[in-house]
């Protein structure tokens, strides 16, 4: 990057640490040991990674340097002072002293008045035992103090948000946080206030720190100033134990460590994964490890009886499972069992039960996707890229949800694309997202209407010579962008924008950009955590694990599975809508409730009602089990080992913190023990045995066995043989150039039962064979386009998500639940308001083809005209009544009523 | 009071001066100060949906700067000095004759301020930034008087000599 | 000789004088760093001086400290400061009196005392809670039925603390850099470990020792 002079540097052109191997290297003596790094890098890092800690408060790797605690000051020959190596960038020749008698005095210095106002209350700072200040002053500094003045006082915490307290004595105006708020999450809601010894860090009155990554600035807090509400006082370092594991709040799959004390789930910490989660989490992930503590969860097994459900032990409600499963086969044959759900569990469990399904069962009624997503040829054939892809891309096409509410981590790597790496963006949707500020191109459609304008962006992309006005923006950029970045895909976000249309446009546009000869690669924005990994394994209807078709995995997965189910089955609204016509007869619910999570809450409600049997698994009782012959609870994330698939096709692990209360068993095993009740062993034992099974028989998982997935750090990328270069082994990731400094207390060290154990051998090189059968590739046909029409009078429904609503983590999550609003609202923008001649707040009557419900009307400046908005995830009345899963859009009819209802606030 | 839509013009006209918006914050609060005699939370408001930021950075800049009140101080502001050569030449017994003379009069507000660069006139006082002494008690309280009555045109507090009042 | 041969020793002992004491009714003086079971101190003005931070929960290498903080409330505030020690537990038939707690503790909370006669007839008079280990109004132990003492026993304490100096440095000998007790006040500094010194009287004001 440095290697372009900076006449011709984009004017948005921000700080990035350049990447190695793209630029030249230098010759750098670090304490007379001579070392070699990328031109322009920073001192501070190059130290770092050749082993020498230098100490720092303020620098961070993921943020610009700021040089504001003068921590990190050393000597470089031929300058004059010190230097702040935090912000010195490497050049030629440069000799640096990291510890010479005047960096110690300087060092002294500074810890000495760091300390003149930070109280000494490390015994009952949440922070004292892992703080950087306490270790850096240990390590650093000068053992004592000359300062025996008063030292500033402030009130004790006060919150900055409904998540985060802020104590001001203890804050040494690092800027860490601030620079967090604005820079990365791009919410600057904090900032400094005042100045001197009375500077502190405020928010504006009214205006709290509401963002959804709120919990990052806890954990970058080098002191006890910012503290989590969740775990303040909970616990004290010596008292946790941790183990790495992955985030299953959605389905980016962020890294992270999660700290358990006296067998209770107390911290989530994001863990620096290169590929993935660049150490951030969103607040649901950090904060959503609390409802696994819910007084509610299911823990023992339940059994229909005297019109309740009863307790019953695990021998004889595995029993009567088995017998409802073998009388409906029997009577009725496979095709009347359907199994909906698996999306929320583990790569393990979806495979186990896609092999109960259609290899004892033999159903291929089979789906993990709720409605909610994109039909499951086009996720998993299609031409996937990697999150990383985002930052080398030419451009980024968001087409799909708004990534802030859905999948918030993703959200902040686009962003930091489109900002500070100067990817242009483009945002096609009916209504602006969070990212639509930061996008060059901001293409609008009416809902279930893409295909116009994706069409028109295809062509400009593809280089055809017209400009369309509203395309120059983008244009330039990427001809800008293309003095840096010469090559590099287009990387198309793909996900479902609103339940309230059919898929079918979103797969029409996907086409189209596919097509357009831009080279495209899609990454998925489907949001439910492990729904990846649950088509992957054969959770969808026409495919069986590894992304084979039926036809084609057929002959091979015969040697293993007793047998294969001949023709395709149905899909979630056909298994629905057969259940509620009578010919399903059986409906397995997999860690799902269709009642509150499919979009036609009819035709759920319905279809629970008509079926016969349902065997439900979940963790908590709900509505969908009501009529359930059969409950098993399960384990959840923090109980289970295991591994998940994330976005891109990552197989990452899941570590096990704590021992459930009572008696749940993991969804895989209860697979198991049903298949071997309906007389077929399966022969798997523990989790490393189902991963080492799904390596065998599963294409696209060739290479991934238990093996690499405990030594992979980051994961590995399927399929293998294409990504084998990125994967880094737990310990063999160590340059042999390279030490590491050791005392560096970021990123966070990880230790527990997952991280791999003592004595064992990495595999030395990943050369994993290709799959022995092509995997399945999407033919990117475009489905048949139905013509939705609409009257002038009507508003056309946007059904999206909310990052906290009504779903389990936030509800059961105290911390999170505080800050969900469950009920919903009808958001339009003003002049469709006035054109209603209603109030703000006022209750209307909305009506589509499929219901009518009343729903307070709300202002939002951001709907577009003839469009409305009701978030999916809130409890009824709501988006679920009015939407018809048959039709290809919603349109709404919206009434006044005669007496009106003001909201209250 | 608020902005007046003229101030609007003003700031539109401010703010394109500058490539980054955000740099125009400063003569943005001086404005809003010229316009209500302190910077009202509304103002800050206003400047931050003005500059595409949030109101807590507004506040945060805002409250750099001592010049910069935030909470009414009246029409006149007089600050006395009190750093050394102010000390020796008897600003503090000036400084408490000045409050105790205009304690609870909402039009004048007497601060404390350290050296203001005029060592050669200790003791020296400001009011609204027009420099004063060597003066005494009496002395200053007789200029304040004359600006009270209008005898002498006071500069706004933001120190502009474009007197808004 | 012949058979009373083998009592030579036995009897040239009986004109030796006796070696044993008339315990428990007497004892002898313990040797100055004996640690004893626990207590839990107050400041003068009746203040706990735990703040439940759990640091001696946290070094106690035989786990026998359980500890639990909580917030002071604000109108009848239990230690001075932000939190105080809500529950405070020692198992004694786990504890193997190494003070490592004492050493831990930043408030001189928790200190040994010499007392360590104890005869348990069952586990859960051997786990000594808040309401045993806190100190009386009079800032003494507070004596249970299974504990044996004689006098004043309970006044003595390991007294580590009076002798260790800030980071073992010889200069601070005798200066006092410990906080008072309920009914104790501040205690008197060691008599020197220097032999060429004489005693240390106390200062009388407790002189402020600032720590990096």
């Amino acid at each position: 990057m440095s290697s372009v002079p900076i006449s011709q540097w984009p004017s948005e052109y921000k700080y990035s640490a350049p990447v190695a191997g793209d630029t030249e290297m230098v010759n750098v003596t670090i304490d007379g040991v001579e070392v070699q790094a990328p031109r322009g890098e920073l001192l501070i890092k190059v130290a770092q990674d050749y082993g020498t800690y230098i100490p720092r408060f303020c620098y961070h790797e993921r943020m610009k340097p700021v040089g504001m605690c003068r921590m990190c000051l050393v000597e470089v020959e031929g300058m004059r002072g010190l230097q702040i190596s935090c912000a010195t960038p490497v050049v030629e020749g440069m000799v640096v002293t990291t510890q010479s008698p005047d960096v110690k005095e300087a060092q002294d210095g500074v810890l000495e008045f760091l300390l003149i106002n930070h109280p000494l209350d490390c015994p009952v700072c949440d922070r004292g035992g892992e703080c950087p200040l306490q270790d850096q002053t240990l390590a650093f500094g000068p053992g004592e103090s000359r300062f025996v003045e008063e030292k500033r006082h402030f009130e004790k915490p006060i919150p900055i948000s409904d998540l985060v307290l802020l104590d001001r004595e203890r804050c040494i105006q690092c800027g860490r946080c601030t620079r967090f708020a604005a820079e990365v999450a791009g919410d600057p809601l904090i900032d400094f206030g005042g100045r001197g010894s009375s500077t502190e860090v405020i928010t504006y009155p009214g205006a709290p720190f509401s963002s959804y990554f709120s919990g990052n600035v806890v954990q970058i807090c080098p002191v006890g100033a910012l503290t989590a509400r969740s775990y303040r006082f909970k616990a004290r370092p010596w008292d946790l134990s941790a183990v790495e594991t992955s985030c299953q709040s959605c389905s980016v799959g962020c890294r992270g460590v999660l700290d358990s004390a006296s067998n209770r789930l107390v911290r989530f910490l994001g863990v620096d994964s290169e590929p993935v989660n660049h150490g951030w989490l969103c607040d649901k992930g950090r904060y959503g490890y609390e409802w696994v503590h819910a007084k509610d969860r299911l823990n023992i097994p339940l059994v229909a009886r005297g019109g309740g459900l009863v307790p019953e032990s695990w021998p004889q409600a595995l029993e009567l499972a088995t017998s409802v499963i073998r009388d409906v086969f029997d009577k009725h044959g496979a095709k009347a069992i359907g199994v909906l759900g698996g999306a929320q569990g583990t790569n393990e469990d979806a495979y186990a039960w896609a092999r109960l399904a259609k290899g004892v069962i033999g159903t291929d009624n089979v789906d993990a996707q709720l409605g909610d997503g994109l039909p499951a040829e086009v996720v998993i054939g299609m031409e996937r890229a990697t999150i990383a892809d985002l930052d080398s891309a030419r451009a980024i096409v968001l087409l799909g949800p708004d990534l802030k509410e859905e999948l918030p981590v993703l959200y902040l790597r686009v962003r930091r694309a489109a900002v500070d790496l100067g990817v242009p963006l483009v945002d096609i949707g009916a209504s602006n997202t969070g990212l639509t500020p930061y996008a060059q191109a901001v293409l609008r459609h009416l809902p279930g209407d893409p295909e116009a304008v994706t069409e028109k962006l295809a062509a400009a992309l593809a280089g055809q010579p017209t400009r369309p006005d509203e395309l120059r923006p983008l244009l330039e950029a990427i001809d800008k962008r293309a003095l840096i970045q010469k090559e590099g895909p287009v990387v198309v976000v793909l996900g479902r924008s609103s339940v309230a249309e059919a898929a079918d446009a979103t797969v029409r546009a996907a086409a189209i950009l596919a097509q357009a000869g831009i080279s495209a690669k899609f990454l998925s924005a489907l949001p439910t955590a492990n729904v990846h990994g649950a088509l992957d394994l054969g959770l969808a209807p026409g495919f069986l694990p590894g992304r084979v078709t039926l036809a084609a995995g057929r002959d091979e997965l015969a040697k293993t599975w007793a047998r294969v189910p001949e023709e395709q089955g149905l899909g979630a609204a056909k298994i629905l809508a057969n259940a509620a016509g009578g010919e399903i007869k059986l409906l397995v619910l997999l860690n799902c409730d269709p009642i509150a999570d499919f979009p036609d809450g009819q035709l759920a409600k319905d279809a629970l009602k008509n079926v016969e049997h349902v065997i439900s698994l979940n963790s908590f009782t709900n509505e969908s089990m009501r009529h359930a012959d059969v409950v098993f609870p399960i384990t959840v994330w923090g109980e289970q080992r295991g591994s998940i698939s994330n976005i891109e096709g990552r197989v990452a692990r899941l570590g096990r913190k704590i021992t459930p209360d009572g008696s749940t068993m993991e969804p895989w095993r209860i697979a198991t023990e049903l298949a071997a009740r309906l007389g077929h062993e399966m022969d798997l034992e523990s989790f490393t045995e189902v991963q080492d099974e799904i390596a065998q028989v599963a294409p696209a998982f060739v290479g991934v066995d238990s093996k690499l997935i405990s030594w992979a750090r980051d994961g590995a990328v399927l399929p293998v043989a294409d990504h084998a270069a990125e994967i880094t082994l737990a310990l063999s990731s160590l340059d042999q150039n390279k030490r590491s400094a050791g005392v560096s207390w970021e990123p966070i060290p990880t230790s527990g039962e997952d991280t791999p154990g003592n004595g064992a051998v990495p595999p030395a090189v990943i050369s994993p064979p290709r799959p022995a059968q092509a995997l399945y590739s999407w033919a990117k046909q475009a489905p048949e386009r139905t013509a939705a029409l609409a009257d002038s009078y009507s508003l056309r429904l946007v059904a999206s998500r909310t990052l906290y609503g009504n779903d389990l983590i936030t509800t059961q999550s105290p911390s999170l639940a505080r800050l969900a609003t469950v009920t919903a609202q009808l958001r339009v923008n003003e002049r469709e308001r006035d054109r209603l001649g209603v109030a703000d707040g006022e209750v209307v009557r909305v009506i589509s083809s499929r219901s009518s419900i009343e729903l307070p009307l709300v202002v939002d400046p951001s709907v577009p005209e003839r469009v409305a908005l009701v978030a999916i995830n809130r409890d009824a009345p709501g988006a679920s009544d009015l939407v018809d899963i048959n039709e290809s859009v919603t349109d709404l009819r919206i009434e006044t009523l005669s007496k009106p209802v003001i909201k209250e606030s | 009071m608020g902005f007046t839509d003229e101030d609007r013009v003003r700031a539109r006209a401010i703010i394109d001066r500058y490539p980054h918006a955000k740099s125009a914050m400063l003569p943005l609060l001086l404005l809003a100060q010229d316009r209500d005699g302190w910077v009202t939370p509304e103002a800050m408001e206003e400047i931050a949906v003005w500059l595409g930021t949030t109101p807590a950075l507004v506040l945060g800049t805002c409250s750099f700067y001592t010049m910069l009140k935030r909470e009414p101080v009246g029409d006149l502001v007089v600050s006395v000095c009190t750093n050394i050569a102010c000390l020796v030449n008897r600003g503090p017994e000036l400084l408490d004759g000045l409050r105790s003379r205009y304690e609870g009069d909402t039009a004048i507000m007497v601060e404390e301020v350290e050296c203001i660069a005029a060592c050669d006139r200790a003791p020296a006082i400001q009011i609204n930034y027009e420099y004063y002494g060597p003066v005494d008690t009496t002395a200053a309280v007789d200029i304040i008087e004359q600006y009270r009555s209008g005898a002498l045109q006071a500069r706004t507090i933001s120190g502009s000599s474009r007197g808004a009042k | 000789m012949g058979k009373f041969s083998g009592f030579r020793i036995t009897i040239a002992q009986v004109f030796k004088p006796k070696v044993t004491g008339d315990y428990p009714n007497s004892k002898r003086p313990k040797p100055e760093r004996f640690h004893g079971r626990h207590v839990l101190n107050r400041y003068e003005d009746g203040m706990e001086k735990c703040i439940g931070c759990e640091l001696c929960a946290g070094v106690c290498p035989a786990n026998c400290i359980y500890v639990r903080g909580a917030d002071n409330p604000p109108d009848s505030p239990v230690s001075p400061g932000e939190r105080y020690g809500f529950v405070y537990e020692i198992n004694y038939l786990r504890c193997i009196h190494c003070d490592l707690c004492v050493e831990a503790c930043p408030t001189e909370a928790i200190t040994e005392t010499k007392l360590f006669e104890f005869s348990f007839t069952n586990r859960q008079d051997a786990i000594y809670t808040k309401s045993e280990l806190v100190v009386d109004d009079q800032g003494r132990a507070q004596r249970q039925p299974w504990e044996l003492w004689l006098g004043d026993e309970d006044d003595q304490t390991s007294g580590w603390m009076r002798a260790t100096a800030s980071a073992g440095q010889a200069e601070f000998e005798g200066k006092v850099g410990w906080s008072g007790e309920l009914g104790v006040g501040v205690r008197a500094a060691e008599p020197s470990q220097d032999k060429t010194r004489t005693a240390i009287a106390p200062t009388s004001e407790p002189e402020e020792v600032a720590l990096g």
